[in-house]
């Protein structure tokens, strides 16, 4: 069950390229991974907006397929992407989304490389730090190719996890390598140049800050040449965008009552503002975690679109094994549930009247034979349409008004 | 209206205490500049203990020494040290305790001093790299007799004109940029690292860097000199690696903040743009933002601006995550002293 939920969702994609687009894994090919067996697909294409947010069986289809998606994902089991793109904003950075990678390398015991573009010290649990500051992307290259050297054992393959803190740097960069080309950067930390060397499955997960402008000089030294971010989404096999938890309820909110969802931080456009997080303010007191909107490409060419949430570290002991991400609709806060009561149809609009009929009056009903039906016989002349009554027991003949 | 302690009580916590390796970004607009911000930034590190303990703060207990490196880009040492004595910090004589050292990035950035002696500065010809060593460094002002009184006469601006004044008390260095790109911000970070270096007497003394309105260098170089957003933001990166916390200081009007929105398609000047990303992209490094604005509603007689402290998005550990977001009201007054309080109070 993986239809297009984006219009019961917050906000429209409308920038992104279609999902359908899978040249990614063409370029990934080297990366085999068995198909993921298709789910059964009884897809409703007409199904209303109301159905399709309240039907029972789909949010159940939903809990099932995709929390497994999404924890394959986040474990980095099968290599199920090679390749993941965060796209955050300084409303929701992806730094915690990146811990939560690190903690769960960590427990399945994932060699964890951060290449860093902003980050000062090495953060816990990361085994290789490479900082990029003033690298050319060949010394970034080789210095991560051999910050891992893969035992050589018959075993499963070795998993490593290759983060980017910020690929944002490396874009804008005023002196750019002239040889230096985005596609096959970020494939070779994928695949190894060294076809005989011992196999490491690697994913790569790379975050970009959509709010930090930096195409101005690259359009103007070639207007041909995709945007960075096009690149970027092109090449992703899943597109993790962050949001807040407490915005994207204020904006629920609003929209609940057809308002106009309000906007955060830089959006605001309101003079001295960078950051508009301020979590207490917005009312919505526990409101914590991050959104994580999901596109993830399946190799069949399907695109899978969920919105999940993910709890703030401090809500769970860093060895929980168990799966800690929820659908973003199962969230009470989110999605508060509804009231069901089940007689609600059968009950009459209460009145002092009797509007109802009994079964008697009901077969009487059906019985009449109504004046049109009549006049088809064709009797004659000023025969049809004759107000044809059948005199009930409880009616008294009156001669003045009932002459037949 | 009573005078108002140096530090406001429900600053004091995010003024007094950086975690390591951290950087504060503190946000200004012309309408609500971060001055007073700076200058309490400084005396919280600098004050003696009796001051801190007044207000509940104990100082570090394992007797570590906290210094400041403190490189200004948009305003003079006369401003400065006229403002903190206003705070009751003696910045001259602190500078003469090693305590304390003022880069002076403002009046001889773009003018070249008259070349005596070895003070010229010889780093258009340097290699990006060259080893630190090979550098003729500029005698450092060393041992300045912390006593001497500050040629108060001597308007800020003198210094360009009247060749390299390097004898002026309290100065440590005076930062000229040359050349292109790379090698001129190379050029920068070794001067104040050297000044650091000299600085850094004992290996645990914590040294926290102010680095005031450095997008001033950002705007006045641009993409001409090969200086961009990412450029400036690995100079600060590399400045950062050498000190305990660094508190960075830095203009978001709007023009220089929304006229080059990641998205859109107009044209914006390389200004605007490369401020933009220095600016945001510094914020998602930083641990924590100070923001200062006006009030939305217009001027009032009792308050000056509103300061909004919120969490970057930088790396940080679980207890840096505990860091309060706030918004506060502030209110200078005439005599320089501020008072710091959340809305509805007074």
């Amino acid at each position: 069950m993986e239809r297009e939920i984006g219009s019961t969702m917050p906000q429209s994609r409308s920038s992104r390229p279609d999902p359908s687009s899978l040249k990614a894994h063409e370029i990934f090919a080297a990366q085999s991974t068995p198909l993921h067996p298709h789910l059964p697909a009884t897809s409703h294409p007409h199904q209303s907006r109301a159905e399709r947010a309240m039907a029972p069986i789909n949010l159940s289809h939903r809990r099932t397929h995709n929390l497994l998606l999404i924890s394959k994902l986040l474990n980095l089991r099968d290599t199920a992407s090679p390749f993941t793109l965060l796209l955050d904003s300084l409303e929701q950075p992806a730094t915690p989304l990146l811990k939560e990678y690190i903690r769960r390398a960590k427990l399945s015991k994932v060699h964890v490389t951060l290449i860093s573009f902003e980050t000062l010290r090495k953060p816990d649990g990361v085994d290789a730090f490479i900082s990029a500051r003033r690298k050319s992307p060949a010394d970034i290259m080789s210095e991560v190719a051999s910050a891992y050297q893969p035992a050589k054992t018959n075993g499963p393959p070795q998993r490593r996890l290759i983060l980017i803190d910020a690929i944002n740097p490396l874009l804008s960069s005023k002196n750019p390598d002239p040889t230096f080309q985005l596609a096959s950067f970020l494939g070779s930390f994928i695949t190894p140049r060294d076809p005989t060397a011992p196999k490491a499955d690697a994913s790569l997960v790379v975050a970009y800050h959509t709010d930090v402008p930096g195409l101005l000089h690259q359009q103007s030294q070639n207007p041909y040449k995709p945007a960075h971010l096009s690149i970027l989404t092109y090449l992703a096999t899943s597109i993790i965008t962050l949001h807040s938890f407490s915005h994207i309820l204020a904006q629920k909110a609003a929209r609940d009552r057809s308002l106009v969802a309000p906007v955060f931080g830089l959006d605001e456009e309101q003079d001295g503002v960078i950051l508009g997080r301020l979590d207490k303010l917005t009312g919505t007191g526990a409101a914590e975690g991050i959104v994580l909107e999901l596109e993830h490409r399946r190799k069949s060419g399907r695109g899978v679109l969920e919105w999940y949430l993910l709890p703030p570290a401090s809500r769970y002991a860093a060895s929980h094994v168990k799966e800690v991400v929820t659908l973003l609709d199962d969230n009470v806060l989110y999605n508060p549930p509804v009231e069901l009561d089940s007689r609600a149809e059968d009950e009459e609009p209460k009145s002092t009247f009797e509007l109802g009929l009994t079964d008697r009056q009901r077969r009487d009903r059906e019985g009449v034979v109504l004046p049109y039906f009549d006049a088809q016989y064709g009797d004659g002349p000023g025969e049809g349409g004759r107000i044809l009554y059948d005199m009930g027991e409880e009616d008294d003949f009156d001669e003045e008004e009932d002459e037949i | 209206m009573p005078s108002q302690p140096p530090l406001p009580p429900l600053l004091a916590p995010y003024l007094s205490t950086q975690p390591e390796s951290s950087l504060t970004l503190v946000s200004s607009i012309l309408g609500a500049t971060s001055n007073w911000l700076v200058l309490r930034f400084l005396h919280a590190a600098l004050s003696n203990s009796s001051n801190n303990a007044s207000i509940g703060l104990e100082d570090s207990p394992d007797g570590k020494k906290k210094k400041v490196v403190f490189v200004s880009f948009l305003r003079g040492w006369e401003f400065w040290k006229a403002e903190a004595k206003r705070l009751g910090l003696d910045l001259t004589r602190l500078a003469g305790k090693q305590q304390f050292a003022y880069v002076d990035g403002l009046s001889e950035l773009f003018t070249t001093p008259k070349p005596t002696g070895n003070t010229l500065p010889t780093l258009s010809t340097g290699s990006p790299a060259p080893a630190r060593t090979t550098l003729p460094l500029r005698s450092q002002p060393g041992a300045v007799p912390g006593r001497t009184p500050a040629p108060a006469s001597s308007p800020i601006g003198q210094g360009s004109t009247g060749g390299p004044s390097i004898s002026e008390p309290g100065i440590a260095k005076k930062l000229n940029f040359a050349g292109q790109g790379l090698t001129a911000l190379d050029k920068l970070e070794r001067d104040i690292s050297t000044v650091i270096a000299k600085f850094k007497t004992a290996e645990d003394d914590e040294i926290l860097l102010i680095i005031d309105q450095p997008d001033f260098l950002l705007a006045s170089t641009g993409p001409s000199y090969a200086i961009g957003a990412t450029e400036m933001m690995d100079w600060v990166t590399g400045l950062q690696q050498a000190v305990h916390a660094t508190v960075l200081t830095l203009a978001a009007d709007s023009p220089l903040l929304h006229n080059a929105p990641a998205a859109s398609n107009q044209m914006a000047t390389p200004v605007e743009s490369e401020h933009a990303a220095f600016a945001i992209g510094l914020a998602h490094r930083a641990q924590s933002v100070m923001q200062l604005r006006t009030l939305e509603t217009g001027a009032a007689r009792d308050v000056s601006g509103v300061l909004r402290i919120s969490r970057g998005g930088g790396w940080s550990t679980g207890a840096e995550e505990n860091l309060d977001e706030k918004e506060l009201l502030f209110y200078i007054q005439r005599d320089g002293g501020v008072r710091v309080f959340g809305r509805g109070e007074s």
